[in-house]
Order: structure tokens, then C-alpha cells, then sequence
């Protein structure tokens, strides 16, 4: 017997390869699925434990107050300052505060609080419920009786759900104060007429689909970040790619829930 | 709970607290400016054509806010009926019989609806009443329009065109004063000379004035021929005197025309002497033949008064004369 045909591995053809793909695609499938069901039986049912939710909401929301208000603020600047030449070609600079409110509160709070998020607070829960997987921690909750899913899992979840919303508010709030400074440097609007003009053209079905971005948002990074930790694997570099895969899934998902929700908004318009 | 749990429960509430407040304030100026949360009543209105109006759009009287569009949807003849909630605050001021009309905000701005017209006799708009609509001018109304007044506009533009061309070349009344400059001379004299009447003129209505100021001074010429009877009758008497004069100057001038004409003809002595040159001869003949006469007669006399016969009579006349100079002296 050939020494080297023995020892050769079976190279498989594309199409078991693609086959494969597909199959595995269609296994994370069913896990997310089965791990997003497992959240709502566990979240429904007792012990509550609101002292870790509280903690999570500090981790998740309080934490990231100053960057997501200054990333907001910053938006709010430049985005005024960049869309007033279009419209002093028009000779329409008294549209400033409808045009930024638009933006802001259709679409810019919310998307950029995701977005923002979903690098800190996705990639920290990652990272944190990896390197408890890959160390046996999660293991060892569950040998001593602890239900490592709702203690870590579902208290991480309800927080980015709670405080990606509250978050994405003051973004709002703090984009809209931006802009109202730039136009307020530039035109010379006081604040009532700049917030006047920004909720002039704002309805309700505006202010409910922002929210429930918000919230989908909220809910999408913190089970993204979850899932990814906690079937983190091969060790510390499964850590680096639970954190990695938490970051670049959220923000994916967060794109197409955007798309998803303007169109459900729209049809109640 | 250690103080730090207890600081970081007391942070995340202050977080989640303002972050409600926040979107509770922002829900209230919402409402506000949608009016969500004022008591309000439902009008509506029938178009036939509602320009892209939606729900949510506001609605205007007099230029305020009063409202917003509730409802648009079809009814009857593929019309569209709208209903309008508008503040019931203002709902005193708007009366049945006020006109709906589409509009929009600004010139590229949403559409709304405008509420105006009605008067105070009719009676105050109430909750479910229809208001009269008013038919929409449609942008492409607008656009038939301007094309007419495009067209009127190159129509005249050519006119000018073709005369902006005749007057360079010279023709017609405003090309010649243009190109020829006699006339322009002769039009800024005649312009000088209207300036100059004008001033005339000017002085003249000052005089005039002046005049009739005088005429209506109380005592003078004019106001005594219009207040005095008795002048009045005086001159009416002078008046006749006059026209009798006149009238016998008349009579007068025909004797005298006729006399005139008599001295043209030759039937009588003037005449003759007058026109006829051989008579006037014979006449100058006679003349100087009795000059003539009158001077051999003078002799004659003259001889006579040395007559002894007549010498005593006329001796006796002069003493007599004589005597009658020294009675005198």
C-alpha cells in the first residue's frame, strides 16, 4: 500500500463545499432562532434579576452617554453645515430646521446610536460572554445550579433594549441642539422658532418608527452580541471573533431592520 | 446594596428618567403642533381633485394654523372627500359659508388646505358641517397660462424687433427724428417754444385768476353789474340809446354810401367834377375866366368910384366910417 495515498485527506468537489455552506448557513439559522426563542421563554418567566439589568444598563447606557452625545452633537454640526449650501442655492436656508429634524429624527438618531453601539456595547458583550465561554465560566454557572442564560443573556438584551432607545433620544435631543447652534450662529434663530420649524413637518408615525428602530435596534445588538459570546469557541481567538462577529453582524442586521421598518412605516403614512 | 451598586442604580435612573422626559417632551410638541391634544371638531370638504393632500397636512384660516387633515378619501363620482379637525377655539371665527381650498405651503411646499371667505351674518361652523369647495387652479393651468403669455410675449418681442430695425434704419416718424438731426433741432425748438407757451399760458391762468378774484371783490365793477338793479336799468337804457345810435349811424352810412355812389356817377355836378377829366377842364376853364372877369370888374369898379358921378357917395362913407372909429375911441 502507498505510504502517500493512505495519508491524503479527500479533497471534496465544490459542490459538497457550497453544499456545506449552505447547510451550515442553515444551522446558524436555526440556532439564532432557537437562541431568540430561548430568550423570550426565559425573560418570561422568574426570577427577574433587576440588579444585573440595572448594572447592564450603567455597562450599556450610562457608559456610552458621552460618546453617543458627542458623536450626536457633532452629527447634528456638520450635518447642518454641510446641507445649508444646497440650500442657500435655493434660497431656502429658512428649511435648515425642518431638513435636520427630518434627517435626525427619521433616520440619523437611531441608525447612529445603532451603529455606535453596536462597536462598543455588541463588541464588549461578545468579548465578555466569549472569554467566559472559552475560560468554562458559563460551564461552571451551570454546574452550580446558576442559569447562566437568563443571568448573562437575557439581562444584557432587556438593557441595549432599554437604553438604545433612551440613547438614540438624546441623540436626537443633542443633534437637534447642534444643529440649532450652527443655525442659530449663522441665521440668527432663536431656539423656540428652530424647534417650531424642526417638529413642523414631524408626524407621530415619525416618532413611533424611530422608537421602534430604536428599540429593534436595541434588542439586535444585544442578542447579536450575546449569541456570538456565548457560542464563542477555539479558545482566546473565538474570544476575538465572538467581538468581531458581534460588531460587523449587528451592524448588518441594523442596516436591514432599517430598511425593513421604513417600509412598514410607510404604509401607515 | 453597597454604595456603589446603589450609585450606579441611582445614575441608570437619573439616565432612564431623562431620557423619558426627553421623549415625553418631544411627544408633547409634537401633539402641539399637530394640535393633538387640543379639544378640536371635524369638518370636511368635497374636491374633485385634491393635488397630493394627505393626512397630517394642516390647514390654514386667514393665514393660522387651525388644524390638520384627518382623512382623505374617495366618495361619489371618484370625488375626494377630506375631513378636517380643526381647534376649537377657533371654531367662532370660521361661518358656514367659508370656502376650502387647496393650497400649498411656500411654493414647492406641502399641500393644505386654506379656509377663507364667510361671512359674520351666517352661522358659526359646527362639529360635521361641509364646507363649500373652492375648484383648484392646477399647476398645469398655471402652465397653459404662462404659455399664452409666453407666446403674447415673443409676439411683441418680434414687433419690437422689427420696429427697433425700421427706426435704425431710419424709417417712420421716430427713425427720422432719430437719424436726422435738423429735426431733432427743430423738435427741441418746437419743445422750447411749447416750454415757453407753456410759461405764457402758466402766467395767463395766474392773471385770469387774479381777474376773477377782482370780478368777485365785494363793491367792484362785476359785482355791482350783477347785484345793482339800478345800474343794471341805467345801462340796459344806454344800451338801447346806443343801439338807436346805431342804428341811425346806420341810416347815416347808407345816405352817405348812397351819396358816395352819386359822386362816382357822371349825372350830377360833383360827379362830373369828380370823375369826368373833360368836364373838370371846362369847369377850371369857367374859373378862370370869372378870375378873369372878376379882376377887369375890379377895374372897372375901381374906375367908377373916380366917376365924378359916384365920387361924392363914396367920399361921404369913408367920413362916415371915419367918424364911427372916433365915437368909438
Amino acid at each position: 500500500m502507498n505510504t502517500t495515498e493512505s495519508t491524503t485527506k479527500p479533497v471534496p468537489s465544490r459542490l459538497s463545499r457550497v453544499r456545506g455552506s449552505v447547510s451550515d448557513f442553515f444551522l446558524m439559522l436555526y440556532r439564532v432562532y432557537a437562541f431568540i426563542i430561548r430568550f423570550f421563554k426565559e425573560v418570561l418567566l422568574p426570577p427577574y434579576d433587576l440588579k444585573e439589568i440595572v448594572r447592564q444598563c450603567y455597562e450599556t447606557g450610562v457608559r456610552s452617554f458621552t460618546l453617543i452625545t458627542l458623536t450626536g452633537f457633532i452629527v447634528g454640526v456638520i450635518f447642518t453645515k454641510q446641507s445649508r449650501p444646497s440650500l442657500t442655492s435655493f434660497g431656502a436656508t429658512s428649511w435648515l430646521p425642518s431638513l435636520v429634524s427630518i434627517a435626525i429624527m427619521k433616520a440619523l438618531a437611531p441608525l447612529v446610536t445603532a451603529l455606535i453601539a453596536a462597536g462598543k456595547v455588541g463588541s464588549s458583550i461578545g468579548a465578555e460572554l466569549g472569554s467566559m465561554r472559552v475560560t468554562e465560566q458559563i460551564d461552571a454557572m451551570e454546574v452550580s445550579g446558576t442559569k447562566p442564560f437568563k443571568f448573562l443573556v437575557c439581562t444584557r438584551v432587556i438593557a441595549t433594549t432599554i437604553t438604545i432607545p433612551l440613547l438614540a433620544t438624546y441623540v436626537a435631543f443633542i443633534a437637534l441642539l447642534g444643529g440649532y447652534l450652527n443655525v442659530s450662529a449663522n441665521e440668527g434663530t432663536t431656539y423656540v422658532t428652530f424647534m417650531e420649524q424642526a417638529f413642523e413637518p414631524l408626524t407621530f408615525v415619525d416618532f413611533w418608527a424611530s422608537l421602534s428602530k430604536a428599540i429593534v435596534f436595541g434588542f439586535t445588538i444585544g442578542i447579536v452580541g450575546c449569541y456570538q459570546g456565548f457560542n464563542a469557541d477555539k479558545g482566546t481567538e473565538g474570544v476575538g471573533k465572538a467581538a468581531n462577529g458581534a460588531v460587523v453582524t449587528a451592524m448588518f442586521l441594523v442596516f436591514i431592520e432599517e430598511v425593513l421598518i421604513v417600509q412598514i412605516a410607510g404604509w401607515f403614512r | 446594596m453597597d454604595s456603589a451598586e446603589r450609585r450606579r442604580s441611582i445614575i441608570v435612573g437619573v439616565f432612564v428618567l431623562l431620557g423619558v422626559a426627553v421623549f415625553v417632551i418631544g411627544i408633547l410638541t409634537l401633539g402641539g403642533q399637530n394640535k393633538s391634544f387640543v379639544k378640536s371638531i371635524k369638518i370636511s370638504s368635497v374636491f374633485t381633485d385634491v393635488a397630493g393632500l394627505k393626512k397630517g397636512n394642516n390647514v390654514w384660516f386667514s393665514g393660522v394654523k387651525v388644524g390638520t387633515i384627518k382623512a382623505v378619501r374617495f366618495t361619489g363620482n371618484s370625488q375626494v372627500d377630506v375631513d378636517m379637525s380643526i381647534d376649537a377655539a377657533t371654531q367662532q371665527y370660521i361661518h358656514r359659508n367659508a370656502v376650502a381650498h387647496i393650497s400649498s405651503d411656500g411654493l414647492i411646499g406641502n399641500k393644505i388646505i386654506v379656509i377663507d371667505g364667510g361671512s359674520p351674518q351666517a352661522p358659526i361652523v359646527q362639529d360635521g358641517d361641509v364646507l363649500q369647495a373652492a375648484k383648484l387652479l392646477s399647476t398645469d393651468d398655471i402652465m397653459a397660462t404662462l404659455q399664452k403669455n409666453n407666446e403674447n410675449l415673443l409676439a411683441i418681442t418680434t414687433d419690437f424687433k422689427t420696429l427697433g430695425h425700421q427706426i435704425l434704419a431710419g424709417k417712420g416718424t421716430v427713425g427720422a427724428l432719430l437719424a436726422d438731426s435738423t429735426m431733432a433741432m427743430q423738435l427741441r425748438a418746437a419743445m422750447r417754444n411749447l416750454q415757453v407757451t407753456t410759461a405764457v399760458a402758466w402766467q395767463m391762468a395766474a392773471q385770469l385768476n387774479t381777474f376773477g378774484q377782482k370780478m368777485n371783490t365785494k363793491g367792484g365793477l362785476a359785482d355791482k353789474l350783477l347785484t345793482d338793479t339800478v345800474a343794471y336799468a341805467r345801462i340796459q337804457q344806454a344800451i338801447a340809446k346806443l343801439n338807436e345810435s346805431a342804428n341811425n349811424a346806420t341810416i347815416l352810412t347808407n345816405n352817405l354810401n348812397k351819396a358816395s355812389n352819386k359822386l362816382n356817377t357822371t349825372d350830377n355836378i360833383l360827379g362830373v367834377l369828380l370823375n369826368d377829366p373833360a368836364g373838370a377842364k371846362k369847369v377850371q376853364a369857367t374859373i378862370d375866366q370869372l378870375q378873369q372877369s372878376s379882376v377887369k370888374l375890379n377895374d372897372d369898379l375901381e374906375a367908377v368910384q373916380h366917376n365924378f358921378l359916384l365920387r361924392g357917395f363914396f367920399k361921404k362913407r369913408e367920413k362916415a366910417k371915419q367918424d364911427s372909429l372916433k365915437a368909438k375911441i
